[in-house]
């Protein structure tokens, strides 16, 4: 009867690194033989790899669980999927299916959330670049648009004038919430009187009915008070408007902006500590509703959450295709996926799960992509025991941005595959070939090669 | 006997106030043995054996919950564990967030909640200063170069730039603060505090808040000799009643629970809040020998023990550090690689 | 052979201290097994051998981590030259 084998490892002890268990502790390397009971060789089998997988039912679970906190606290809740974080049609549909309507940031997105079926009443349209022209649809299609300029509102009265309608609009505002850097460059300045200017420049134009306010504060907020300020100044502008304006205020959308359990680069401690609960997220902004609204006055509060409703439902299986020894010792093991297709990686330091058990010590090591450029690192230092060619690594959450930030550059764009309640797995976006990318080129007769 | 697992016994040059709590446990009533915690097979107080009988090397707070929950379980089960008293910030949170937990398997902590935690930052002493009736020193917040040149010409020179949490500057013209600022921004990241100076004694207070508003006791120290990284290294005990008693308001207002420092600057009558530690100072055992053993009387009451609450202690009493060192067998060393424990 | 790794200290545990240089290096088992079999002098082809003959291992796999186990060694001076 032969020993089990592991790899051969030596480590250098060094002072500051003379920790047993590094940030990744043996002990608790984590083994992922499948996502929501299918296992995931089967998957790499049938659809690749690199590949994109998302549970429907984690899914539905965080949004639920997010939809649960806010609308157990306020009485008047509506839900925007915010289409910049996942834009499948896929994924959205499932939220829409759950109650949420579509916040959409560009024409395309307006174009992509309509096409899937979305009612037009049923887009929020947001962003500080509009053109004229998707102006006039969403108008006429009567969708929810907030005002990021003064342009803006030039254009919306040209299209009020064009169309014979008083559209009814909202407000972009930024604001001084305690949150560093302040995301001063959309929408309109509360402090500095600007977001009075432009009210009193739309009354002035008598041709948009002003029905809200939006606001969004920044990005992975780790602070619920940011929230509770947030809040608190948008009723009470919204109060100063009604009372010196006579616009009554039916919305407040104010954005998202909540973290995911995702590992900010930067932040010390662990997702589990560093980052609230939805619930702690909840209660500040509806306590912070319910004692500055005055009494019997229940606008709508919007909520644009993204990230933290798909960001943990989505995972991407990838493959070792090669180990190497760098001269400095550290190891490195080539993956068959880098920043092309997982653009957080340049923020976000993924949970790494292996997807069998691999006996030996932890070593230091760097993971990198597929791609023939130096920037391309997964991980620029984790600990892992030593991985056979063809292990597949589980990397996540990637459920945010990913899917609609990766480049097509030198590769193909993998497959990304839905796993339903039910354990059905939908193909919902087919790997890309040579036809997707040279679809829309032309040669001139003149260049045709004859080889 | 009672076996407390301590940490941040890293006795360097910038010292952990592991082993000054160590020291103050082994003078305790109760018949305490104290464990190391440590980050790394080369803290020194992994070796010293003579206060820690045992140490364990622990998983970093970052690398999650869970696996630093186990691995105090681990010794817990193995060697036997009542209460542990983390003493680095960043540990904290996760001590706090797992108390309870840590509770119902039978290690016990006394630790501030994770609002008082947050005051901590420096963002917030302005908070803090209005509800204790103190001053702080002129603050802005600043995330940028021209907030930062704003900042400067508000306040004027010198101006003290700090990080939220870590590293304090004082700049006597644009070019030092610009400099002070990305060195900051480099490290710690975003906002940098840009502050005025203020004169006067620098004074600190170490405190065990009792969670509903009193006290196990204050001790007033002023530093007479610190080292190029700020550290104490000589000291002596005030009792400097507006201290005192601002300190006093600060833990009732706050209903403080746990181990804190309290760093002012004194000028006469006027006390400038500079920072609050929520957890002890590496100088703690200054407390213990003048009589107020703090790190003793924060054991029982997390071990639900009535603790003292006299703090009669004198002024005048003299700190003094020293350096020492002592030879051991590198079999020590090599234990705490390969078991993770010795 | 490299005298170097004649003169290192090897213990049950998998620690090593080069006492020419000061530096301490730990290894798992398998790099233990390795390190003993270098120390007395057998062959790259030997070492494959026994690692097969112990372990639940092919040739190839064994090979292919030999030599990225010795190329390890002679990063840290561990090694001279080509000793195997």
């Amino acid at each position: 009867m032969k020993e089990a084998y592991e790899k051969p490892v030596i480590l250098k002890l060094k002072t500051g690194m003379m920790n047993k268990f590094g940030s990744s502790p043996a002990y608790i390397r984590k083994v992922r033989k499948e996502i929501d009971g299918i296992p995931v060789e089967k998957l790499v089998e049938k659809f690749g790899s690199p590949l994109f997988v998302f549970s429907e039912k984690k899914l539905r679970q965080k949004f639920r669980e997010v939809k649960n906190a806010f609308t157990l606290r306020y009485p008047n809740v509506e839900f925007s999927w915010s289409y910049k974080t996942n834009y499948l049609d896929a994924i959205c549909a499932v939220l829409h299916q759950e109650g949420e309507t579509a916040e959409v940031v560009s024409e395309f997105e307006y174009e992509k959330a309509r096409r899937l079926g979305v009612p037009g009443n049923q887009i929020i349209y947001n962003g500080p670049y509009k053109p004229y022209d998707s102006l006039v649809t969403a108008v006429k299609e009567g969708a929810r648009i907030n005002i990021d300029h003064f342009e803006e509102i030039a254009d919306l009265e040209k299209v009020a004038d064009e169309l014979g309608v008083k559209p009814r609009v909202g407000i972009r505002l930024n604001m001084d919430t305690g949150i560093h850097p302040q995301w001063s460059r959309f929408g309109f300045n509360l402090e500095s009187g600007q977001a009075l200017d432009a009210v009193k420049r739309i009354a002035s134009g008598g041709k948009l009915e002003l029905v809200g306010l939006h606001c969004h504060i920044g990005t992975f907020i780790l602070d619920p008070h940011a929230y509770e300020v947030e809040v608190k100044k948008m009723v009470d502008f919204a109060y100063t408007v009604e009372d010196q304006f006579g616009f009554k205020i039916e919305y407040l959308d104010i954005g998202g902006g909540f973290p995911s359990k995702n590992r900010l680069k930067g932040i010390y401690l662990p997702p589990e500590v560093a980052v609230p609960s939805v619930d702690e997220f909840a209660e500040r902004v509806c306590s912070a509703l319910l004692s500055s609204l005055r009494p019997g006055d229940y606008p709508k509060l919007i909520l644009e959450s993204g990230r933290a409703i798909v960001d943990e439902a989505g995972y991407l299986i990838t493959t070792v295709h090669a180990a190497k020894r760098l001269p400095s010792g550290l190891k490195a093991y080539v993956l068959d996926a880098g920043v092309n297709i997982l653009f957080t990686a340049f923020w976000y330091k993924f949970n790494i799960e292996i997807d069998r058990e691999v006996y030996g010590t932890s070593e230091p090591c760097v993971l990198y992509g597929p791609l023939c450029m130096n920037i391309d690192v997964v991980d620029d230092l984790t600990y892992l025991p030593p991985l056979p060619r063809g292990t597949r690594l589980i990397l996540s959450p990637v459920g945010a941005y990913n899917v609609t930030q990766w480049m097509q550059f030198i590769r193909y764009r993998p497959a990304v595959v839905l796993i339903g309640e039910n354990g059905e797995v939908d193909l919902i976006r087919e790997a890309e070939d040579l036809t997707d990318i040279v679809r829309r080129e032309k040669l001139p007769e003149r260049l045709k090669l004859e080889w | 006997m009672y076996k407390v697992a301590v940490s941040g016994i890293n006795a360097v040059d910038n010292p952990g106030p592991g082993v000054g709590i160590a020291k103050g446990l082994k003078e305790s009533s109760l018949n305490v043995s104290v464990y190391g915690l440590a980050y790394d097979a080369m803290e020194p107080g992994i070796y010293m054996k003579w206060l820690f009988e045992k140490s364990f090397v622990m998983p970093y707070p970052s690398a999650g919950e869970e696996p630093f929950i186990d691995r105090l379980l681990y010794i817990k089960s193995n060697y036997g564990l009542d209460a542990v008293i983390p003493a680095l910030d960043a540990e904290l949170p996760l001590f706090i967030k797992s108390s309870s937990l840590l509770e119902s398997y039978g290690v016990k902590t006394f630790l501030p909640t994770e609002e008082q935690f947050k005051l901590r930052g420096k963002d917030h002493l302005p908070e803090i200063a209005e509800r204790i009736e103190v001053k702080v020193p002129e603050t802005r917040i600043v995330t940028s170069y021209e907030e930062l040149s704003k900042a400067v010409e508000e306040l004027g020179f010198p101006v003290m730039i700090k990080g939220i949490f870590y590293k304090a500057y004082k700049a006597f013209n644009i070019s030092q603060a610009t400099s002070y600022f990305n060195s900051i921004v480099a490290e710690w990241g975003y906002p940098v505090i840009v502050q005025q100076v203020v004169t006067g004694e620098e004074m600190n207070v170490v405190g065990v808040g009792d969670g509903e508003g009193g006290h196990f006791g204050l001790v007033g120290i002023k530093k007479l000799w610190i080292t190029s990284l700020g550290k104490i290294w000589t000291g002596v005990t005030v009792r400097n009643e507006e201290l005192l008693s601002a300190t006093e308001r600060f833990v009732s207002e706050f209903k403080w629970r746990g181990a804190f420092e309290f760093e002012c600057i004194v000028n006469n009558k006027d006390i400038y809040l500079i920072e609050v530690n929520p957890r002890f100072p590496a100088w703690v055992y200054f407390a213990t020998g003048v009589g107020v053993n703090l790190p003793d009387r924060l054991l029982k009451a997390a071990l639900g023990l009535e603790p003292e609450r006299d703090w009669d202690y004198p002024a005048g009493r003299l700190y003094v550090r020293f350096t020492d060192d002592f030879v051991t067998d590198m079999s020590e060393f090599q234990r705490v690689v390969t078991r993770g424990e010795n | 052979m490299g005298n170097k790794l004649s003169r290192i200290a090897l213990n049950d545990e998998g620690f090593i201290f080069d006492p020419e240089t000061g530096n301490s290096y730990t290894v798992n088992r398998t790099g233990l097994f390795i390190l003993r079999l270098l120390k007395e002098g057998k062959s790259e082809k030997e070492i494959v051998k026994s690692l097969t003959e112990t372990f639940n291992v092919d040739e190839r796999e064994a090979e292919r981590d030999l030599i990225d186990f010795v190329e390890q060694l002679r990063l840290y001076g561990l090694l001279e030259g080509k000793n195997v």
